[in-house]
This record gives structure tokens, C-alpha cells and sequence, in this order.
């Protein structure tokens, strides 16, 4: 019970720390606790650099995760081949910035259920009114509602779709809708297209169902099947649902040893959908889908069009995929000076060429005040408002996001109004300073925020350069638990080489993959994964492949 | 002669099969008795309940109206719907607060919509996560609704939405009105092409209805043969799934297309010059709904307006630049409470237009001998008093229509002693009909129906 409480109290005191001013205070060692020994909490357990003991590992209950938009999607277009499936579907629901996280709770409502309907019926049609594409998925003709064509097409259908062999009875219960339905239309190809539709609403496809098994010899928790290990691989790394060669890898049991994981892994991770699936990670960790809907003040940004939004986002997408899959040190990601620019992103940034629609790659100058995703116009712009930056936002996303440092919102009734007109020629720097830090009720918080932000100044609120804001020069100087910068550069680079950065990435990626916010029983997963992420050069393609051979990826707690 | 019973759906269903139909239907003459006043065989005319909800408030200074009883003065944010020919149709109800306060976005959305304190969800993050600790109101009224073979209708309920702006990080409560429970929201519709084919679009081909209908059971068998090996949570998640199943199953038989709207919408109603089309689109998806309550395809509705905490621009508002809940946070507010927050105030006051033209087209849809506002009960609300102080006192709140008779009109109620929102709710209850001795659990909860308002 101790253990515990001290382990809570850890978790709490950091946000706390956040607006106490400490958080700057004491520069990159904020989380350590009091003690450094551990004592015995820590016996034969894992104590972090920081000397922080953590618990040992305990896994979290299985449970069923509701395929995400992009799952459902992937995982038809896959199961039928070049289908155009229906986006009249539920919204996701995110939690903890994750729509996979979400889909571990969320079910199907009545409407979601019309709609899965109705697109199951939609692909399955566009399938069977076209003799190739009939051919290429069912392989046979059948000639009766029940034949062996028929029971077939059931069962090697349905593993694909259910990620799993079926049943007998459920073969039989599939090939009596067949026979249904080919009896109603006269046609035993219409049984098969029922059967396709009928399968994608069942809850063996709209869920990943996870239960787990009993371990041989270990009573304490149970382990992940060789065919949830396949799905728990391919929505991972493909967003969809297990191929073939993953499927029969669970078949033969390779997915039950780190090494038949690990072989199944580099295997995904080198297949080009890869890259889409988590590229569309990093725009949802970097909370991209609020970025077309934002307005932005007419008059001082006339160039900001939801088709300006696109461009960023494609830019951004692309120098993710650049560094991510290059095998480069994934921290590159904030010092990159590679990227890629359309026309529209030439015009904004102001550099000269031929460009057009298509994106091309770029190198910015040694000497360009650009360099990595923070001084994208991406991220500059979703954390802008219509009329000015915000400093505040823009810090507040590099604490609480990439280093992993929460901080509590305003509290309620607070005007967080800046007034306009003071009479002097301000920066809005010099605006915030007077507003939020010399104010004892707010620079709490504000502190440690405002500041980062500042060192993005010279980029306004659509992510243009400027040397001035009100007629007076940018000031762009700060420092980040104690290393100084003066730039947009130097803040990213502060960014890159920050303690946190690593293991906060690691964390992010485990909600999304596991689909849950993680225990404390999981913080030494976590920290195992940083390790061993640390010593191969913080290759992405590391960090994916330690999660995913993880215990936190393989194994569930009993009961649940 | 001898008369046999017959409702509107069997005659139908008679007379058209399950093929595609063009029929003007508000209640047909012959299926009414000789005042117009209830069905032939005696059944009453269905009442229907309803929430229409915007998001962020009001200003307090221009809505609280001069005066109680029936003899009261609208402020500017009411005139709207005075203009519309609408004061004897609703009833202001003021001096209420939500009970269960701590987050004023939070708890006033699943305060007024459940009597009840949200479920938190997460408690380190930037700000709270919550969904419904409980179903929302409108779904416990279709509980009652479709347990009754009398009052089913082909639709459980109807969720519709106007402005499309949704928050995405701080759980459901933020998203989505209408809840069948925790994490388990039926999202509103945004698209008025969508919702006009789900209830009016083509039928099925009769063949199809066999084979749908051997796929629907299958489906089911397959979640009841896996509910038993998964965990407590998980079974309630697959049991929501079959209930959704089986409400598809249900419709089978009924005909969809019995009924159909005069005019097809435009799809989506896309922006406009970088503009969100809301006027146009509240009025497409209001003479929707209308339609679908003058058919009887439900009696269950929500209408999500826009969103708890909603960052919709209201861009034919002057100088308006931010989201809505940006500018009632950043718009000053001047010391002279009339001249308080004129763009806050004036979106306030279009919002208000858009539901005058709601309430209106209901007024103007016949009903039997009167029109589907007269036989519906509608909460009309928001998740805060007001947006600038994100308040829970003074809770803006109109009940509308006239629940078939049950419920007053042209009232203002004003409680003298900051009593509980959810009194309004078992009032409206009590009107429609509904046999709850109380709503609301808790701190939340009230069984003191406001009698002045009920007939």
C-alpha cells in the first residue's frame, strides 16, 4: 500500500511542480524524487538514471478495441482490394490525444450500426457487380448456396476478416446466410455477397477482440494469441488488418517468441504502407486534424485558405516519413533542414523557384531561421490564433506534449482577455510579459510556457517569417531548463537534446499502440523501450520494434 | 360497420409493400377521429420529446426577462422568437443552477441533460476528461417510448447537428449530445443529405429484406455467443451492439420511405467563401425533423445547434474573428451591462433566430387538429449561464411546445430559492407523459414537477 501511494504521490507533484514555478527552477531534474536509493522498493527492480524506483511490470486486462475510421477503412480495402468505402461513419473518439485509445472503450451505437451496414453492403456490391474483382476475392463459381465453393470462400473469408480460423458452427451459421440469401435471389453469388457484407458487421471484425490465453507454467498473467498478436502487429505498424504471411506466422505460433515478433515486425516496418500509417501517428500526436478548421483574420492574413492548411500538412507528413523511415535519429526531427514545399508553401516562406502543386524537396540554408517541425507552418499555425501567435500555446505544446510536463488550464472565471489598444508600441511579447508573468496568479503556469513560445516569434500566426511585430524588433531569447537560445533554431535544437524528449515519445507511442493510458506497472516498459531506444541512436524503427517485443505489448493481466 | 384496428404503419405497409412511395402524409384525415383530436381507434395523437441545444450561453443581461407569470417582457435575446409569432409556444424558466457542479462546461452539459455529475475520465491532462456518467434525457424518454408497442416508432431517435466545430480532447461530453451511457454517444448528424436519406430514402427490394434479415441474425448470434468470454465492460459494450442491431431488424418491416420529404437537400452544404452555410443548414435539417415527427418515424430528438464549448466563428457578426468560445472569453465586457459583449451578444442572438425558425416550422407542420409543437415537449438549453463567466447559476432554459395539452405556454418561471435544473426536467417529464416519480440522482436530482407550468 505504500508502494503505491508513493508511486501516485510521484505522478502528482509533477503537475503540480508545473505551476509552481519550480518546473524551470531546476533544470532537466525535475522528476527526481527526494529519495535516490530506492531502498527496498527497489530490490531487483528497475531504477531509473534519474533514481527513481519503478514497480515491477503488471500488465493491464485485455479488452476489445472498435476499429478507428482509418482502421475500419484500411482493413476493407484490403479484405476486398479496390473498393471506394463509404466515409458516412462515426467520428472517432479521442482520448488522451489517441483515437485508438478511445476505440479500448467506445461500442456501437444504433446509428454506427446503420452505417457499417450500409457501407458493409456498399463495398460488398462493388465487389460482386464486378465479374474480376468477384473472382480475384471468392477464387471459385459456385453452383449451389452451399457448396464446397461456398463453405470455402466462409471459412478462409472470415479468417481474413476475423483475423482468426473460425469455428465450425460459425462456418455453418455464415453458409446458412449464404443459403438464405441465394435462395431469396436465386443466385449463389449473392449468398457469397451477403456473407462478405454479414461478416463486416459482425463483432469479430468491427472489434479487435482480445482475450488472451493461459501461459504454460505462469499462473500470474496471461499472454496475447498468436492471432491477436497479428492484429496488435498490423494495426501498429499498418493501421489495417493482418496480410496472409502474418496471419500463417500466428498459424505456426512464431508470434507466441520475441524473436517470431521481431522477424514480423521489420517485415511491416519495411513495407512502404508503413510509412502512412505512421506519418498519421505524428499528425495526430502533433494534434494536426484542428488545423483546416481554424479562421484566421482576413485582413491580416488574406493567404490562409483550408487548401494553404493542406499544403501545411503535407509538408509536415513528409519530413515525418523523411526522418522517421530513414533510419536517422528520429530527434532530427526538430533540426531536419530538409523538407518539402508546393507552391503554396514557396510563396508563404518566400523562397524563390519553380514549384508547383507537387511537393518537392528543399533544403533550407545553413543559415535560415528554419529548421524541423517546429518551425513548420504547421505547427506554427494550429497553435496560432486568428489574429496573433501564441507563445502560450506554442510552449504549452512543447511541455505538455514532448517533454511530457502537464499543465492545468486557467482556472474557471479567469478573464484570459488581452486588452488591445495600452497606448504604447508593444510587442505582443512584451504584452504576455506584462499580462501573464508579472502577474503572481498566472505566471505560475504562464512561465512555463510563454517563454518557449517566445523563441518562435519570428514566425506569425499562419507561419510567415518576420523580423518585427508592431514596428519593433522580434526578441526571440530564452532558455529551456537552463540552455539559452535566441532563435527558433536554438530552441529546437534545445528540443532535440532535451532529457525528456526520448522518453516522452515513448510514452506517447505506447498509449497509441496499446490503446490505453499506461499503469504504473508499465512505466519500467516504458523505460526499458528508452533504453534500449537511447542505445541504437534513437532510430524510430527501434523504439517500434522494443514496444512491440515488449511485455507491455504481449501480455494481459488475468481476470478483467 | 364494424372497424378494425389499424394504424398508419399497417395501412401503409399494406397498401405500398415495402417499395419506394411519394405520400403526403401529416396524419392522414381518415385515421382521425371526427375532431382531429386522436387516432381513429382512440389512441391519443403521439407526443414527441425533444432537446435543442447550443453551446456557451447567453448574456444574462439580455435575457432574463422583465416580469414572471404571463405578463413578462422579452429581452433581446428572446426577441427573436417573440418576432417569430412564438411567446405563447414556450416558457422561459430562470433562477435555476446546476447542483453538481466543479467544471462549468462539463457539469452543466451532463448536468441538464442527466441530472448527474459527469464521469471523469482522466484527471492529469490539460484539462478534464469526461464523458456521460448516465443515458441523456432524450434516450431515457425513447426507453420509455419504444418499450410500448403503442407509442414504437421505426427510429429510436433522431440526432441532428447545425455547426460542425466539435471538440476532440476532452472526451464525449465535448462531442456528442445524446448518450446511451458512458463512452457511448449517438453522434448527431451533421450532413442534412445524410439524414434525409436515412429517413426518407428508397427502400429495399423486398428479397433483400430475407437476406438482411438472416445477416441481422446472424450478427446477433455472433455477439451473444461472444459476450460470455469477454469481461464485465466489454459485455455491456457488445450488449449496446446488439441493441443496435436489433433496432435495424425492427425497422425491416417498417416502411422507410412511406413518407417523403418535398425537397431533397443540397449535400453537406459546404463552406461558402471559407463561411459555414448555419442558417441554411438549420433550416433544412428543421424542416427534416419536422417532417420525420409529422410521419412518425420517431419521437425522440435532439438537435445539437452547436456543441458545449463550441468554437463555431459566427462570421455574419461584425468584427467576429475567434470561435465562440474564444470571444466570450476574450471580448470585454464594459461596465454598462447593456452594452456588454455586443458580439458575444450578437451571435447569441442569431442562435436564437435559428431555433425560432425550428419552433416555428414545428408550429407550422400540422398535426391531427393542431401542429407538431403543440403535441411536443422540447428542452431548450445550453451547458453554462454565460460564456464570459462560465457560470452554473441562473441556467438558461425555455421548455417549448405544449406537450399535447399537458404543458403551459407564454409563462416565465423564476424560482425565488436557486433551485435545481433538474426541476425543469421532471417537468417536462410529467408533460409528456413520462411516469418518472423523480429525475437526476443526487445532489442532481428532483422529484417537484414546477406546477404553474403544467395544465
Amino acid at each position: 500500500m505504500t508502494r503505491k501511494l508513493l508511486y501516485t504521490t510521484v505522478g502528482l507533484t509533477l503537475s503540480l511542480l508545473a505551476c509552481e514555478g519550480r518546473l524551470g527552477a531546476r533544470p532537466g531534474d525535475e522528476l527526481v524524487p527526494s529519495r535516490r536509493d530506492g531502498g527496498a522498493l527497489a530490490e531487483g527492480g528497475t531504477v531509473t538514471e534519474a533514481g527513481v524506483a519503478l514497480p515491477p511490470f503488471a500488465p493491464v486486462a485485455a479488452t476489445m478495441h472498435r476499429l478507428t475510421r482509418a482502421q475500419y477503412t484500411n482493413s476493407v480495402r484490403d479484405l476486398l482490394g479496390t473498393v471506394t468505402v463509404p466515409t458516412d461513419l462515426e467520428l472517432d473518439t479521442q482520448l488522451y490525444g489517441f483515437a485508438t485509445v478511445g476505440a479500448a472503450s467506445i461500442t456501437v451505437s444504433p446509428r454506427a450500426a446503420e452505417q457499417f451496414e450500409a457501407a458493409s453492403y456498399n463495398v460488398a456490391t462493388q465487389v460482386f457487380a464486378d465479374p474480376a474483382k468477384r473472382m480475384a476475392l471468392v477464387g471459385c463459381a459456385p453452383t449451389a448456396a452451399d457448396d464446397a465453393c461456398v463453405r470455402g470462400f466462409v471459412a478462409r473469408f472470415g479468417r481474413r476478416a476475423w483475423r482468426r480460423p473460425l469455428s465450425m458452427v460459425e462456418v455453418d451459421r455464415w453458409v446458412g446466410v449464404a443459403r438464405t440469401a441465394a435462395g431469396a435471389y436465386r443466385d449463389p453469388n449473392k449468398g457469397l455477397e451477403y456473407v462478405v457484407a454479414g461478416m463486416l458487421q459482425a463483432p469479430h471484425f468491427l472489434f479487435r477482440v482480445e482475450r488472451g490465453e493461459a501461459i504454460p507454467g505462469d499462473a500470474s498473467r496471461r499472454r496475447f494469441t498468436g492471432y491477436e498478436m497479428a492484429a496488435r502487429l498490423s494495426y501498429l505498424y499498418w493501421s489495417s488488418t493482418p496480410d496472409d504471411a502474418l496471419l500463417e506466422s500466428a498459424e505456426r505460433g512464431e508470434l507466441a517468441t520475441t524473436e517470431g515478433i521481431r522477424a514480423q515486425a521489420r517485415r511491416l516496418y519495411a513495407a512502404p504502407r508503413a510509412r502512412e500509417a505512421l506519418t498519421g501517428f505524428f499528425s495526430e500526436f502533433f494534434k494536426l486534424d484542428r488545423l483546416p478548421p481554424q479562421t484566421r483574420d482576413r485582413a491580416l492574413y488574406p493567404t490562409w485558405s483550408p487548401e494553404l492548411a493542406r499544403s501545411m500538412l503535407g509538408e509536415f507528413e513528409r519530413v515525418v516519413s523523411d526522418v522517421a523511415f530513414r533510419e536517422a535519429d528520429i530527434r532530427d526531427l526538430f533540426t531536419t533542414r530538409a523538407t518539402y514545399l508546393d507552391q503554396n508553401l514557396a510563396r508563404l516562406y518566400g523562397v524563390t523557384g519553380t514549384f508547383d502543386e507537387t511537393f518537392r524537396r528543399y533544403e533550407w540554408p545553413e543559415n535560415s531561421p528554419r529548421a524541423g517541425v517546429l518551425t513548420t507552418a504547421a505547427f506554427l499555425a494550429n497553435n496560432a490564433h486568428p489574429v496573433t501567435t501564441s507563445p502560450t500555446h506554442r510552449g504549452k505544446f512543447i511541455q505538455q506534449y514532448l517533454l511530457c510536463r502537464p499543465v492545468p488550464p486557467p482556472p474557471a472565471g479567469v478573464t484570459t482577455d488581452i486588452p488591445m489598444g495600452t497606448g504604447r508600441t508593444q510587442t505582443f511579447r512584451q504584452r504576455l510579459e506584462e499580462l501573464h508573468l508579472s502577474n503572481a496568479s498566472c505566471a505560475g503556469c504562464h512561465q512555463v510556457m510563454d517563454p518557449l513560445g517566445f523563441g518562435l516569434e519570428h514566425f506569425d500566426a499562419i507561419g510567415a517569417y518576420r523580423t518585427t511585430d508592431n514596428t519593433l524588433p522580434i526578441n526571440a531569447d530564452g532558455n529551456l531548463d537552463g540552455v539559452t537560445f535566441r532563435t527558433a533554431r536554438d530552441l529546437a535544437q534545445a528540443v532535440r537534446n532535451h532529457r525528456r524528449l526520448p522518453g516522452c515519445l515513448v510514452r506517447n507511442v505506447y498509449r497509441y499502440a496499446t490503446g490505453h493510458v499506461e499503469g504504473v506497472g508499465e512505466d519500467v516498459v516504458i523505460h526499458d523501450v528508452e533504453q534500449a531506444f537511447a542505445a541504437r541512436g534513437y532510430q524510430f524503427s527501434v523504439l517500434l520494434e522494443t514496444l512491440a517485443t515488449s511485455d507491455g505489448f504481449r501480455f494481459a493481466a488475468n481476470g478483467g | 360497420m364494424k372497424r378494425f384496428r389499424l394504424d398508419r404503419r399497417t395501412l401503409l405497409k399494406g397498401i405500398f409493400g415495402a417499395s419506394a412511395v411519394s405520400v403526403a402524409l401529416p396524419l392522414l384525415e381518415c385515421m382521425l377521429d371526427a375532431n382531429g383530436e386522436a387516432l381513429a381507434q382512440g389512441r391519443p395523437l403521439p407526443k414527441r420529446f425533444g432537446v435543442w441545444f447550443w453551446g456557451n450561453g447567453v448574456r444574462r443581461a439580455h435575457w432574463t426577462p422583465n416580469g414572471v407569470g404571463a405578463g413578462w417582457a422579452p429581452r433581446a435575446e428572446m426577441q427573436p422568437l417573440i418576432d417569430a409569432g412564438l411567446r405563447e409556444w414556450f416558457n422561459p424558466l430562470t433562477g435555476l443552477e446546476i447542483k453538481t457542479a466543479t467544471h462549468p462546461h462539463h457539469s452543466g452539459m451532463t448536468g441538464i441533460l442527466t441530472g448527474a455529475r459527469y464521469q471523469q475520465l482522466g484527471t492529469t491532462r490539460d484539462t478534464i476528461v469526461t464523458t456521460f456518467a448516465r443515458q441523456s434525457i432524450d434516450q431515457y424518454v425513447a426507453d420509455h417510448v419504444m418499450a410500448n408497442e403503442a407509442t414504437r416508432t421505426p427510429f429510436r431517435s433522431l440526432e441532428a447537428g447545425v455547426c460542425r466545430f466539435h471538440g476532440t480532447d476532452e472526451g464525449t461530453t465535448f462531442q456528442h449530445l445524446s448518450h446511451n451511457g458512458p463512452n457511448n454517444p449517438n453522434q448527431s448528424e451533421y450532413n442534412p443529405l445524410t439524414l434525409y436519406n436515412r429517413l426518407f430514402g428508397m427502400g429495399a427490394a423486398p428479397q433483400a429484406a430475407v437476406a438482411r434479415q438472416s445477416v441481422l441474425t446472424a450478427v446477433q448470434s455472433e455477439i451473444r455467443a461472444l459476450q460470455p468470454g469477454v469481461s464485465a465492460a466489454d459485455r455491456t459494450r457488445l450488449e449496446q451492439h446488439f441493441e443496435s442491431v436489433r433496432a435495424i431488424e425492427l425497422r425491416l418491416g417498417a416502411p422507410s420511405a412511406a413518407c417523403s420529404a418535398p425537397v431533397r437537400p443540397l449535400d453537406g452544404y459546404p463552406d461558402l467563401m471559407g463561411q459555414e452555410q448555419i442558417a441554411q443548414k438549420n433550416q433544412v435539417v428543421s424542416d427534416i425533423i419536422a417532417l420525420a415527427l409529422a410521419c412518425d418515424l420517431t419521437r425522440v430528438f435532439s438537435v445539437q445547434f452547436s456543441t458545449c464549448g463550441a468554437g463555431t466563428v459566427f462570421w455574419m457578426v461584425p468584427g467576429f474573428r475567434s470561435g465562440m468560445h474564444q470571444t466570450c472569453h476574450d471580448e470585454r465586457a464594459s461596465a454598462d451591462p447593456a452594452t456588454q459583449q455586443p458580439m458575444v451578444h450578437a451571435a447569441t442572438t442569431f442562435t436564437m433566430q435559428q431555433l425560432a425558425y425550428f419552433l416555428a416550422k414545428l408550429r407550422d407542420t400540422p398535426d391531427g387538429a393542431n401542429n407538431v409543437l403543440h403535441n411536443s415537449a422540447i428542452l431548450c438549453t445550453t451547458e453554462l449561464s454565460e460564456g464570459y463567466s462560465h457560470t452554473n447559476d441562473e441556467y438558461p432554459i425555455l421548455l417549448a411546445g405544449r406537450a399535447g395539452g399537458a404543458l403551459r405556454g407564454g409563462v416565465h418561471w423564476r424560482s425565488g430559492s436557486r433551485e435545481n435544473t433538474s426541476r425543469a426536467l421532471i417537468t417536462l417529464l410529467r408533460a409528456f407523459g413520462h411516469p418518472a416519480a423523480s429525475y437526476g440522482v443526487a445532489e442532481g436530482a428532483s422529484n417537484a414537477p414546477i406546477s404553474e407550468l403544467l395544465v
